[in-house]
């Protein structure tokens, strides 16, 4: 009885594994393009520049790896003033002012951490603290 | 260019228009992602293969009596007046910081609503079985009404119209998961506040017209808890408290009208709540013209419809015996989805519910944000230990997500063998058991890359 019914689930068995494989390649290519606005590691920080030119940011909502206590180096080249805030637990603020300007952060404890602008609300980077 | 210093927040913080909490968890190694998937089909084919050919699960002979002495307890009145009493105090103090309280994050009002409630009440209806039927304010305050009213328990104006069965429930989980992700004020206590008011109004306005059903079949959360509660080992057989395996509990579920639209709006929110924070989805909205919640509530439609329709093309495609409607399929099969629910909640949640539910525990001891100290909580720490282990967190997300289909598949194996007519009986549930793979593989994936 059971050799039987494997013979039958074996094309259901292929065709979903298929599926699974099919799904996982073509979901593999979402990766974010790489930018000129791509983080770059030097030494023991990671640099970011983020450009505002009026409601409209880059980079918009690119991942960036980061260890644990390692320091993010954020160049914000801004037509205005403003403020980003990075959602880690406890949040912290970032006041930047017109121009171009360089802030660190850093995140003690492993997670996805959003950086985001309010006014416009728009999620900018998402740090994998690892 | 100047090197300015982080500032810290002062307390109160900034409203964000960001949902509640800080950093959330890192996505599961791929490696654990895969396993979890070939977990889940090899588990699905064995299930097939070797499982029983009779229906093994009856409501109306499984369980064992439990104690005389624990079906007294569980039974008694001073229990049930104190559960009424307990929810009813915890009700009128979160709804005083809710009223009064200042329209900032640390009003506990937002964290007892989206995590206590919200999410709290899947550990609890697992643990306890029905929770929140026993401490509903809704509930208490309708049957204090007709108490005033001089009304029957229980009863209303008018008979429940069968017809309804769960939908009203489905509509509120959806008012429910759109106002917590998509509405761009969800952490306002103004909006947060008035959702509960509407709720509350149509819960009595309902309970009035048609009795306490009502609450049993529309009240989203009385809903949605008493669902979990069949995954616990407490039930009820012939007014007795008996003790069931899950399974076998699970079973006995009712198969209403909209049953199966309530767990599409479990299931498909939970997945858009991973998707909304993918890369790709951000990019996509972000860049567009319309604001965010126009292209988020059309995703979330599209979650929940998508898992509905899933679901009843996949259980009604296989040959039915004359006793079976064809289109009864896809509610009767509803319940095997909700272990599967369950076990993503459990990786979606937990570290959400461990740390934020202790910082509202924190938040609560301070209802007006006034520095008070009232419950004694106030100067406790939350205790961070879940997301400095993420390897552990990770391996646990996936049991939970294979060991909840794993119930799921031998649950709708059971229902199918029960109702699906003989020579139907294996190939009819493939399509099912395809649905749920794809469910946990695509939950997996949004795990994986979310």
């Amino acid at each position: 009885m059971s050799g039987r019914v494997l013979t039958r689930l074996a094309p259901v068995v292929l065709v979903l594994a298929a599926g699974l494989t099919g799904c996982g390649g073509s979901d593999g290519e979402a990766d974010p393009p790489a930018t000129s606005q791509s983080p770059s590691t030097d030494g023991d920080s990671v640099a970011v520049t983020v450009t505002r030119e009026g409601d409209s940011f880059t980079p918009n909502g690119e991942r960036v790896e980061l260890a644990v206590d390692q320091a993010l180096v954020l160049t914000i080249d801004a037509d205005e003033a403003g403020e980003l805030h990075v959602h880690s637990t406890p949040e912290q603020d970032i006041a930047y002012d017109e121009g171009s300007s360089e802030h660190e952060i850093t995140i003690d404890r492993p997670g996805v951490v959003e950086v985001e602008s309010h006014d416009p609300d728009l999620i900018i980077l998402q740090l994998e603290v690892r | 260019m100047d090197s300015s210093p982080t500032r810290l927040p002062e307390v109160g913080g900034a409203i964000s228009a960001h949902g509640l909490g800080g950093a959330k968890d890192l996505p599961i190694p791929s490696e654990l992602a895969i396993a979890g998937a070939v977990a889940a089909l090899v588990i699905s084919f064995t299930v097939l293969a070797v499982a029983w050919r009779e229906p093994r699960y009856d409501a109306a002979t499984s369980g064992r009596p439990a104690p005389e002495w624990l079906d007294r307890f569980v039974s008694s009145t001073a229990l049930a007046v104190s559960a009424r009493v307990l929810g009813m105090a915890f009700f009128l103090y979160v709804g005083a910081a809710a009223v009064f309280g200042q329209d900032t994050l640390i009003n506990p009002f937002l964290g007892t609503f989206y995590v206590l409630l919200w999410v709290g009440l899947v550990p609890a209806s697992l643990l306890l079985g029905p929770v929140f039927k026993a401490i509903s304010p809704a509930r208490t305050i309708s049957m204090l009404f007709a108490k005033v009213s001089g009304v029957p328990e229980g009863e209303g104006l008018y008979a429940y119209p069968a017809r309804l069965g769960y939908w009203p429930a489905a509509a509120g989980l959806f008012a429910f998961v759109w106002l917590e992700l998509v509405y761009p004020s969800s952490t306002d206590i103004g909006p947060v506040r008035l959702w509960c008011a509407a709720y509350l109004g149509i819960m009595f306005v309902g309970s009035a017209l048609f009795g306490t059903t009502f609450l049993a079949r529309a009240d989203p959360f009385e809903v949605y808890s008493s669902l979990v509660a069949k995954l616990s080992i407490w039930g009820r057989r012939e007014g007795r408290l008996v003790l069931r395996s899950p399974l076998a509990n699970l079973d006995t579920t009712v198969a209403r009208p909209g049953l199966v639209a309530v767990v599409a709006v479990l299931f498909g929110s939970t997945a858009f709540d991973s998707f909304r924070e993918s890369t790709a989805w951000l990019g996509v909205v972000q860049a567009m013209s319309t604001p965010r919640v126009v292209p988020d509530t059309l995703a979330l439609v599209a979650f929940s419809a998508g898992v509905g329709v899933v679901l009843a093309v996949a259980t009604m495609a296989t040959g039915v015996t004359a006793d079976t409607p064809r289109r009864a399929l896809p509610d009767l099969f509803a319940h095997s989805v909700v272990p599967i629910i369950v076990g993503y909640i459990v990786a979606h949640y937990l570290t959400y519910f461990v740390e934020y539910g202790q910082q509202t525990i924190i938040q609560l001891s301070d209802p007006f944000s006034r520095g008070d100290d009232y419950l004694g909580t106030a100067d406790l720490q939350v205790n961070y230990w879940l997301s400095m282990h993420p390897t552990f967190l990770a391996v646990t997300k996936v049991l939970a997500v294979a060991l909840g289909h794993v119930v799921g598949v031998v649950a709708a194996h059971d229902r199918a063998v029960k109702l699906l007519p003989r020579r139907h009986q294996l190939t009819g549930q493939l399509p099912l058991l395809v649905a749920m793979v794809g469910f946990t593989v695509g939950g997996l994936y949004l795990l994986f890359a979310a």
